[in-house]
């Protein structure tokens, strides 16, 4: 019998798979015994085994976890009810929230991911940015009211004063009326 | 628009086999995740929370049809077949996980099948474009575009300092993962890819072969994908993988002409030989045929090869899974049964192409 990958070589292994419960046997030459994979398309497992990684840099022990209890100390979101240990275990969030929840610790976790980065650069929703905008403006005007105070501009620093309130008020009515001045 | 089309129609948008580089780069994918604020992740919230989150963002996309100018087919998971959804994971249209999925979920798919919205996978959402051969830029406005559509109706998980918030904290950040898939056999043949791998995960990118598991890539398909998402704008990520991507067609380039030049007739016969398996084969392992279909795809970008389309690459790679294969024979079919059937399906491609062929060139002859 000849090998049935190369169709070459004399066949030396013998290669049982099931597959839907059916035995199906292969014949392959040493050579390509060496190189055989079945081919699956089914890959459910994450590539990465997050969780294994995770778990290892914040030192649980892989074969321990089952029998360990979840540490009093450890924190849980309130909103999903997973601890900060399931997070590590599984490699994912439960929900938005648990970002919060476990805001201390996930520096640490980021860093290793994403070479180092822990602070977000990039789009943002259009919402979002147009509050994120305001906030820098109160800001703005903030500080220079304070200037305005210190050069004893009390006029200037009412003046900003105003401004500032009429913009906190667009913050809280959602941004909505856009005419500043 | 019927399901039925999207399951028997086999060929789809990102097999044809052009855009920029498209002798190397088989396809362009963006993928975005992102998730609505009052709903926990798909990994814990419950039934009615699925349900509520599936209805509100197929409601809007469905909405958006006209301003986005393309048809969407909402497909509900639970109802299709497990073959059927097998075979949107084969066309690359839905992910494995979305397919096993035990919740509500759906996919929202346009009618040229480039784009796909997947509901209640990992995240609430996931927009993906496929785009044949290299184009990183318009697959990148196309799903963002579908982001900002999405964006001004749904209130999106998101945080100054996190970004986007998803399941994965792979993904927090952009949410944005864009590969490109790449047939690299030279760099194969020539043994350079371990150390073209090795170079690229320090930079924060990965590879892997899409198609098998182990060792080697099957069909010597890889992909190229960012692993960063946080910290690194939208740009700064497309712009990195496209330069890296540049640099990998470069050297295959160059490895393609240095096989060429050093022994023209071993390369030249080892291609024909395999041309041949693929034309007179009565079985064909997925091993033999990924091997054959790749040296045969190259002997067509050197020009060695004639009257085969060179969409045999991208569309065979995915006809030949098992999936595909039962959809063909029209019934299941145990491992040593496909092995005839994807025999069969070569035979009958090449049959097709051979016999374009001849009209083409005889027009005269009738």
């Amino acid at each position: 019998m000849i090998c049935e990958n190369c169709k070459q070589r004399p066949a030396k292994v013998t290669v049982t798979q099931v597959q839907n419960g059916d035995q199906v046997q292969r014949h392959y030459c040493e050579v390509c015994a060496k190189n055989f994979h079945p081919f699956h398309l089914d890959f459910q497992q994450d590539p990465l085994s997050l969780h294994q990684l995770l778990s290892n840099w914040f030192g649980v022990p892989e074969s321990k976890q089952v029998q360990q209890k979840p540490q009093p100390e450890s924190k849980t979101c309130s909103s999903c009810g997973w601890t900060f240990r399931q997070f590590l275990n599984q490699g994912k969030f439960g929900c938005a929230h648990c970002y919060e929840s476990f805001h201390k610790q996930l520096p640490d976790v980021f860093k290793k991911l994403h070479n180092g980065n822990v602070k977000h650069v990039g789009k943002a929703p259009g919402t979002f940015g147009q509050t994120l905008q305001l906030k820098k403006q109160i800001e703005a005007i903030r500080t220079s009211m304070r200037t305005a105070i210190e050069i004893e501009n009390f006029e200037e620093a009412a003046r900003l004063r105003d401004e500032a309130r009429s913009l906190e008020e667009q913050l809280q009515s959602g941004g909505e009326n856009r005419d500043v001045h | 628009m019927s399901i039925e089309r999207f399951l028997n129609n086999s060929v789809t948008s990102w097999m044809a086999g052009e855009g920029e580089h498209a002798d190397i780069v088989m396809s362009t994918r963006i993928r975005l995740a992102r998730n609505l604020t009052g709903y926990r992740f798909p990994l814990s919230f419950t039934e009615n929370e699925a349900l509520q989150v599936d209805q509100a963002i197929s409601a809007v996309l469905l909405d958006a049809e006209a301003e986005l100018e393309s048809t969407f087919s909402y497909i509900d998971i639970k109802e299709l077949s497990a073959l059927n959804r097998q075979v949107l994971v084969e066309k690359h249209l839905i992910s494995p996980k979305l397919a096993h999925s035990e919740v509500a979920g759906s996919v929202l798919l346009s009618d040229d099948e480039a784009v796909s919205v997947m509901v209640n996978e990992e995240d609430h959402i996931r927009i993906q474009c496929i785009f044949p051969g290299m184009q990183l830029n318009e697959a990148w406005r196309q799903a963002n575009h579908i982001d900002d559509v999405l964006e001004k109706e749904l209130p999106y998980a998101f945080d100054e300092q996190f970004g986007y918030l998803t399941s994965c904290p792979t993904n927090t950040g952009t949410g944005l993962r864009a590969s490109v898939m790449m047939h690299l056999p030279a760099l194969t043949m020539t043994k350079q890819m371990d150390r073209i791998v090795t170079a690229i995960t320090r930079l924060g990118m990965v590879v892997r072969g899409i198609y098998g598991e182990g060792s080697e890539a099957l069909g010597n398909v890889y992909q190229v994908s960012n692993q960063t998402t946080l910290g690194k704008s939208e740009e700064d990520i497309l712009t990195d993988l496209q330069s890296i991507t540049e640099q990998i067609i470069q050297k295959e380039r160059e490895a393609r002409a240095a096989l060429l030049h050093t022994r023209p007739n071993v390369l030249e016969d080892r291609l024909y030989r395999s041309l041949g398996v693929l034309t007179y084969a009565r079985l064909l392992s997925t091993e033999e045929a990924g091997r054959c279909l790749s040296d045969v795809r190259l002997g067509i970008d050197l020009g060695l090869i004639k009257g085969v389309d060179v969409s045999i690459l991208n569309e065979c790679m995915v006809f030949m899974q098992p999936g595909f294969l039962q959809k063909y024979a029209g019934t299941s079919l145990q491992p040593e049964e496909r092995d005839v059937f994807r025999a069969k399906l070569f035979r009958e491609r090449l049959q097709v192409d051979n016999n374009l062929d001849n009209e083409g060139e005889e027009p005269h002859d009738v």
